[in-house]
């Protein structure tokens, strides 16, 4: 039994691959440098954070509780005084110019209207054309004026419901462990599905199908001899990915990394699946190429991996169901940031495990029906 | 100048041989543009929430009732043997609210009481923007149903711009520009890495064309697709992303030239330098469509990226053509507020071409 395993003629056309592999060194490096620096870019390039937020200031008040208030946004860190202006209408021209992302606007009565005990009123005007940027600077906004408000009428704050909000699993808001977690998975499937395109669609260009055909191994061990020295090279970079986002962005794995690397590797495989398809339906590496523009585009920006899924339209949302790299994302939180197992995971497990089989399944017929 | 035609007629005759290439160069940005506009983005609403009420009176229901009133969140129902914080290790839940036994009583006798507020942080943006959120409804709550007295300092705010806080007012504009950035130098660098790889630049060697006017005739033929991109996806796109010029459009219309302009120029020079079709194509979609998603500011504002990279977004065109594309359909400053971007894209061209331009004389030596 063991000497058939060993004998098996699989092994010799893995030889063959590693071998092809091995001397095409621009593909390893291809496949193990830009993943590990794509992930260093995205992870310090992509950052919604708001803070520093420009401010500028229409002081018409000049007076100790005007300055009071500016010295509340000033000690935020969310916003930061920028430039102070003579009159609206060149606080406005300046926010048209982009300089600023808002403007303060304290009126000439403020100062008396706080001594009568009065409401005094300020105005704030933020920038929003970056919707995201602006509802969060009116959020912050919000609670300087509150605090504040607080401070004033420190006898009147006893009374009523204070939110006290605990953060879970990323107590210090940082927004790389969304985009590490969520890129791991984006980068294993493209990878794979473009690296997998390529080594068979040369095959293809170049004709050497048919010396493959006309060798005693059977169409599926042709297939899955391909498939084995991507799949260990990606492997590898499951591991890469894993120890630079934790090292480079402090990204913890709280939970089992096995779980991790056998989701991993099931997403490798369906990247692998995916471009075997690809690769089926093209003649040339440019086709293909060109093909892949219409596959990769839709699953990375369909996955929530790196903007939140509820901020996709209603209709589209059940749609990401279908895609493998939302449920690694999904995964792949769980298992470093909440520190989750199976128990939790179990159905984005399936899913994935679902997809793979499909895939490979898919790709397998159709090379297979090709080759004949 | 008619040898530079010749080559332009030559270009446009062999590209549109190619069918297959022609539909999908033409609506693949198309594609694409909608893909972005309508994904990406950060504006949530409708986060799921679950709440635990302990306390069960009017008063609390009320609260409830404050939390379902906002379009921030949607509440979901929670299983009564479950923990709250079960439903975020599910993902079934962004928040879980717990309203304590004495929230009533408490309010009632005129202590202040808590709401524990419990959210997931994996997404820091979304989190952030539920916590300010948690913070406003206690709030207006407060407002609404307690005695406590008008607040000394009341702000309006006013959200300039854009007041419905409407994505696809801030996606929508920007989106050409990425659609843009990557298909036209895309099919140039294919179309000159192709004379390298197939050694067809030795039969232009012996012609008597200069280096010049091929490299110019190959731009030529390849603006005027991209011209016609443009126009697709600027056509499909006022009516999706419901834009129109808010000032006036000429800064816009020539910074977009300037901009394709300047696009098929780094095409041509990728093509020119690398005679591999493969690995012109790596070159261009990395270039191109990944610095352009992610340093143009598009999305993530340029201000966060942190600063030994934030000088590559200067070099990356789309950066420009953004801001001007969101002057001119959300902001309206015309001339005064972007001026800069048609003379930092026309120095960029020069730049391109001239690069493009030395690869070429050396391609034809080495070839």
């Amino acid at each position: 039994m063991l000497e058939r395993f060993f004998n098996w003629r699989f092994w010799p056309l893995v030889f063959k691959e590693l071998n092809e592999l091995r001397r095409n060194r621009r593909l390893i490096g291809m496949m193990l440098l830009p993943p590990t620096l794509n992930l260093v870019l995205l992870g310090f390039a992509m950052n919604p954070e708001v803070t520093d937020l420009r401010l500028g200031i229409v002081e018409e008040s000049r007076s100790a509780e005007s300055r009071e208030l500016i010295s509340a946004f000033a000690e935020s860190k969310s916003f930061r005084p920028a430039a102070y202006y003579s009159s609206l209408a060149e606080l406005t021209r300046a926010l048209s110019g982009g300089e600023l992302e808002a403007g303060l606007v304290v009126p000439s009565d403020f100062a008396t209207k706080r001594a009568r005990r009065e409401v005094a009123e300020v105005q704030l005007l933020v920038d929003s054309v970056n919707s995201n940027t602006g509802s969060i600077a009116g959020g912050y906004a919000a609670r300087v004026i509150g605090a504040l408000n607080e401070k004033i009428s420190l006898n009147k704050t006893s009374m009523g419901v204070e939110s006290r909000v605990s953060l879970f699993y990323n107590a210090g808001l940082q927004n790389s462990w969304f985009i590490v977690t969520g890129m791991i998975g984006m980068l294993l499937v493209m990878l794979g599905s473009l690296v997998a395109s390529a080594s068979m669609v040369k095959e293809k260009e170049v004709g050497t199908v048919e010396q493959l055909l006309m060798t005693p191994a059977g169409s599926a061990e042709i297939i899955l001899a391909k498939m084995a020295p991507i799949f260990l090279l990606l492997s590898v970079d499951i591991l890469l990915s894993t120890v630079v986002g934790n090292f480079v962005f402090g990204v913890p794995v709280r939970g089992s990394f096995t779980l991790l690397f056998i989701s991993g590797m099931l997403c490798v495989l369906s990247g692998i699946g995916i471009g075997t398809i690809i690769a089926t339906f093209t003649r040339s590496q440019q086709q293909a190429q060109l093909m892949s523009f219409f596959v990769n585009p839709p699953l990375s920006m369909l996955s929530g991996a790196t903007t939140p899924i509820e901020a996709m339209p209603q209709w589209m949302q059940p749609l990401t169901n279908l895609n493998p790299v939302k449920h690694f994302a999904i995964l792949a939180r769980g298992v470093m940031l909440k520190g989750v197992g199976l128990e939790v995971l179990y159905p984005n497990f399936l899913a994935l495990v679902a997809f793979t089989i499909i895939l490979v399944g898919v790709s397998a017929w159709r090379f297979r029906k090709q080759l004949n | 100048m008619k040898r530079i035609i010749a080559q332009t007629r030559k270009e446009l005759t062999q590209f549109s041989r190619d069918r297959l290439t022609v539909v999908l160069a033409l609506v693949l940005p198309v594609i694409l543009m909608w893909l972005i506009g309508s994904s990406v983005s950060l504006t949530v609403s409708d986060l799921p929430v679950v709440v635990q009420d302990l306390d069960q009176t009017p008063m609390s229901r009320r609260y409830v009732e404050t939390i379902r009133a906002s379009l921030t969140f949607r509440i979901v129902p929670l299983p009564i043997t479950a923990a709250p914080e079960s439903a975020l290790d599910k993902e079934e839940a962004r928040a879980a609210i717990v309203i304590p036994s004495d929230f009533e009583s408490d309010l009632k006798r005129g202590k202040s009481t808590e709401v524990q507020w419990l959210i997931d942080g994996t997404d820091a943006n979304t989190a952030n923007v539920m916590r300010n959120n948690a913070k406003m409804i206690s709030n207006a709550f407060n407002q609404q149903n307690t005695v406590s007295a008008a607040p000394p300092i009341d702000v309006q705010m006013r959200f300039w711009f854009n007041p419905g806080h409407d994505s696809d007012q801030y996606i929508g504009p920007a989106v050409f520009a990425v659609g843009l950035a990557l298909f036209p130098p895309l099919l140039v660098a294919l179309a000159m890495s192709r004379e390298g790889e197939q050694k067809t630049i030795l039969q232009v060697y012996v012609a008597s064309i200069h280096a010049h006017e091929y490299l110019l005739g190959k731009i030529l033929a390849y603006m005027i697709v991209a011209i016609a991109e443009w126009v697709l996806t600027l056509v499909i796109a006022i009516p999706l992303f419901g834009i129109w010029f808010k000032g006036d459009p000429t800064v816009f219309l020539i910074s977009s030239f300037l901009y394709l302009f300047c696009n098929v120029c780094f095409g041509a020079m990728a093509g020119a330098s690398i005679p591999n079709q493969a690995a012109a194509i790596q070159a261009v979609q990395n270039v191109c469509f990944l610095l352009s998603f992610l340093l143009s500011g598009f999305v993530f504002p340029i201000s966060n990226i942190p600063s030994w990279l934030r000088w590559v977004s200067g070099l990356v065109p789309a950066r420009y053509f953004v801001e001007v594309s969101r002057d001119v359909f959300v902001r309206g400053g015309g001339w005064p507020a972007t001026w800069h971007v048609p003379v930092v894209l026309a120095v960029l061209s020069l730049a391109f071409l001239f690069k493009g331009w030395m690869s070429l004389r050396k391609m034809q030596v080495d070839a």
